[in-house]
């Protein structure tokens, strides 16, 4: 009799630990493992020679103290974007660090960073631009690995050096101000993204709080629809199920049906976007690196400013 | 033992603070009482949201600096008097037995942050600053200051924990100083600071060469300064016991090689984990975001942000340096009260007016120098930074030019 108790209350615990632990599963398992890993997906990776990992964090002095054992720093300011001009890294800069980095042409690239990985997305953008096909980001970023309690090293990891070529820069992933005017005039087809926050987007602040690259108009590009960034993770910083990003953005009628174009401030945020679109569902989509700090500043580009605080008027 | 002087032998009854026994046990109790709050406050800042490992770290960082600026008399000014009226070096070898310590430490941490010191960039965080005349002048206002409050800010901060009176003063003081270093910046920043090099020995030398001409440097200062070195106490043989640890730990004056070799340690645990050593981060902070509210300052501060070093933030919390900076005052407070050295000094008009004017000379000079005896000199010499010493000898002009004024008297 007991024995057959004790079977039975085994049997309703383990039912409902599957139960907790189910939806976490679910959540995960429709994420294409070619674009987004899990930490367990990467921890059991750390030695495995055909995968690179990647840090780009903004906040100095985070890699050095410590970083996923074997990765590799790379640093936005000097090493993702043109250290003089107002650039994307040139592709003799970009080819010399990612081979001094190991990087081989059959490499899996793994970035993950801290800012909800803003710039390890940029950094995936890059590896994009120049024609590397499998880069990848870490679900949660740097944060997650860290809560999890997972492994960090200060050892600075040395790779034999890569042969990692750097193909002519794909144009089609990368957008111009011309382009986007062309769509808000209706000349070119397409869609385009505004993935800044609200306040933003409508033009009653110019930048978040503490930012300092500002604009000379606030509001944004006309046509433009405001999806939030933030909108495509859970709260944990992972990313959203598929189904969920796939209804998220066609409820403001980005299907992937038509090209779609996404920008932010500077470039770093609708990065994020850009790796959920084209990375995770497959959409044809090109970040607009200059974004509204050179939109808003441009002379004689349309905006769009709901909130009224063009100058003179307050 | 000097555990029955508080109270002077008083004959009193035995509930009253006048009994030696009973002060003793209250100045022990709260000793033990601050040790304690500061054991749980660093476990809970440990698993408080958003602070985590490098605010309970900071917080133990300043006890530990606390604790041995209090046992080794670790004041600069004090060891910067004693050599100038009385020609004693003896604290001289602290400083320079903590940035002996401290280059071996930096160099050791360097070569895993930073494995290619000829490349781009600089080390993360390092304190390397400008190098121009600014950081003269920010020395010789700061030494200046020194000598006329007491102590530098390190000093009053562990002194405060010993009940030095002059030691709030100097602080608030330094607080008004920082201001009217924001108020300065811009014009200093356009004329001098923005062009000024960073300039970094192993940039050219490499570590190994840089720590060679950096242990070079010291000992020959360390062999000028030998002969003014006073003859030592003799130390007695025979066994270790547990009260001659006692003795050695709690009661007689640290050596001043073993003080500053643990400053040199601390700063470098501090830097492998958080940051560098810095007592003045959140105290300009603090100004810098007290001006900003009041609007007296604007939201940007021009290149201010750029530098690595103790430069001020706008800020809304508590930082990690206002915790380390906690931790110090408490760190040695507490010690203070384990060994009996509690004790609030006599404030005169003078002595206040002094202490105040000397902070705000000390807050102009450690924010146009981004950061003061410990943030610049202990952390940029470490550091192999030309600003370290730059600022060390100009520190060092402005209390000899002090004392020989007779602002200290």
């Amino acid at each position: 009799m007991n024995i057959r108790r004790l079977v039975t209350l085994f049997a309703v615990v383990a039912l409902i630990a599957v139960g907790l632990a189910l939806p976490s599963f679910r959540a995960r398992a429709d994420l294409p493992e070619s674009a987004v890993v899990s930490t367990e997906w990467l921890a059991a990776r750390l030695d495995d020679p055909k995968v690179r990992v990647i840090e780009v964090s903004v906040i100095p002095g985070v890699y050095e103290r410590g970083h996923i054992p074997g990765a590799v720093n790379f640093v936005w300011h000097t090493d993702l974007v043109d250290p003089v001009i107002r650039d994307i890294a040139s592709p003799e800069a970009f080819q010399k660090l990612a081979r001094s980095a190991g990087i081989n042409a059959d490499t899996t690239v793994v970035l993950y960073g801290d800012n909800n990985n803003w710039f390890a997305a940029w950094g995936a953008w890059i590896f994009s631009i120049y024609g590397h096909e499998d880069v990848r980001l870490l679900d949660g970023g740097r944060a997650k690995w860290e809560r999890e309690n997972r492994p960090l090293s200060i050892q600075q990891p040395s790779h034999p050096e890569g042969n990692f070529t750097a193909k002519p820069a794909r144009r089609e992933i990368r957008a111009f101000l011309a382009d986007v005017l062309a769509v808000v005039k209706g000349e070119a087809e397409g869609v385009i993204v505004d993935i800044r926050s609200p306040a933003e987007y409508e033009g009653r602040i110019f930048a978040p709080e503490g930012f300092q690259e500002l604009a000379i108009r606030a509001g944004h590009i006309p046509t433009a629809v405001n999806v939030p960034w933030g909108r495509a993770v859970n709260e944990d910083g992972t990313f959203k199920s598929v189904e969920e990003l796939r209804q998220l953005y066609a409820s403001v009628g980005v299907d992937g049906s038509k090209k779609v174009y996404v920008y932010c401030r500077i470039g770093e945020r609708s990065s994020h976007t850009w790796f959920v679109l084209s990375k995770i569902l497959g959409y044809d989509v090109a970040q607009y690196d200059g974004s509204w700090t050179e939109w808003g500043n441009a002379v004689g580009v349309p905006i769009e400013n709901p909130a009224g605080t063009v100058w003179g008027r307050q | 033992m000097a555990e029955s002087t508080l109270g002077g032998g008083a004959q009193a009854a035995s509930t009253s603070l006048k009994n030696p026994r009973t002060a003793a046990a209250v100045r022990l109790g709260l000793a033990w009482l601050i040790v304690g709050a500061l054991v749980a406050l660093a476990f809970s800042l440990h698993e408080t949201p958003n602070r985590g490992a490098a605010a309970s770290f900071s917080l133990l960082i300043g006890v530990a600096l606390g604790v041995t600026f209090q046992r080794g008399r670790f004041c600069f000014f004090c060891i910067f008097r004693d050599f100038i009226e009385n020609r004693d070096s003896s604290g001289l070898f602290a400083v320079l037995s903590a940035l002996a310590v401290g280059g071996i430490g930096y160099a050791i941490v360097f070569g895993a942050f930073m494995p290619n010191p000829s490349g781009r960039g600089l080390p993360a965080n390092a304190h390397i600053g400008p190098v121009s005349w600014v950081l003269v002048a920010g020395g010789l206002a700061f030494g200046v200051g020194m000598a006329l409050s007491g102590a530098c800010i390190s000093g009053h901060l562990y002194r405060l924990g010993e009940g030095y009176t002059r030691a709030p003063l100097a602080l608030f003081g330094s607080l008004v100083g920082f201001g009217v270093g924001f108020l300065t910046w811009h014009t200093l920043y356009v004329e001098a600071i923005s062009v000024a090099p960073l300039a970094w020995l192993p940039k050219t030398l490499g570590y190994g060469g840089s720590l060679a001409l950096h242990l070079a440097l010291l000992s020959l200062i360390a062999a000028l300064l030998l002969r003014h070195l006073p003859e030592l106490p003799a130390q007695a043989g025979g066994k270790l016991t547990w009260r001659r640890i006692y003795q050695a730990v709690f009661v007689t004056r640290w050596n001043p090689l073993v003080t500053g070799a643990l400053v040199g340690l601390i700063g470098t645990f501090a830097y492998l984990r958080v940051s560098p050593l810095g007592v003045t981060s959140q105290l300009s902070s603090l100004t810098r975001t007290a001006l900003n509210n009041a609007g007296w300052l604007g939201d940007r501060l021009v290149g201010l942000d750029g530098f690595a070093g103790c430069a001020a933030r706008v800020v809304d919390t508590i930082t990690n340096n206002g915790i380390l900076i906690g931790g110090l005052v408490a760190g040695s407070l507490a010690m203070a009260l384990f060994t009996n050295r509690f004790q609030l000094s006599r404030l005169t008009v003078r002595g206040a007016l002094t202490a105040l004017l000397g902070g705000a000379l000390m807050g102009w000079g450690a924010m146009v120098s981004l950061g003061c005896t410990v943030g610049t000199l202990l952390s940029g010499i470490s550091a192999f930074a030309l600003s370290g010493w730059l600022f060390g000898a100009a520190v060092f002009a402005g209390v000899w030019l002090g004392i020989k004024l007779r602002l200290h008297a």
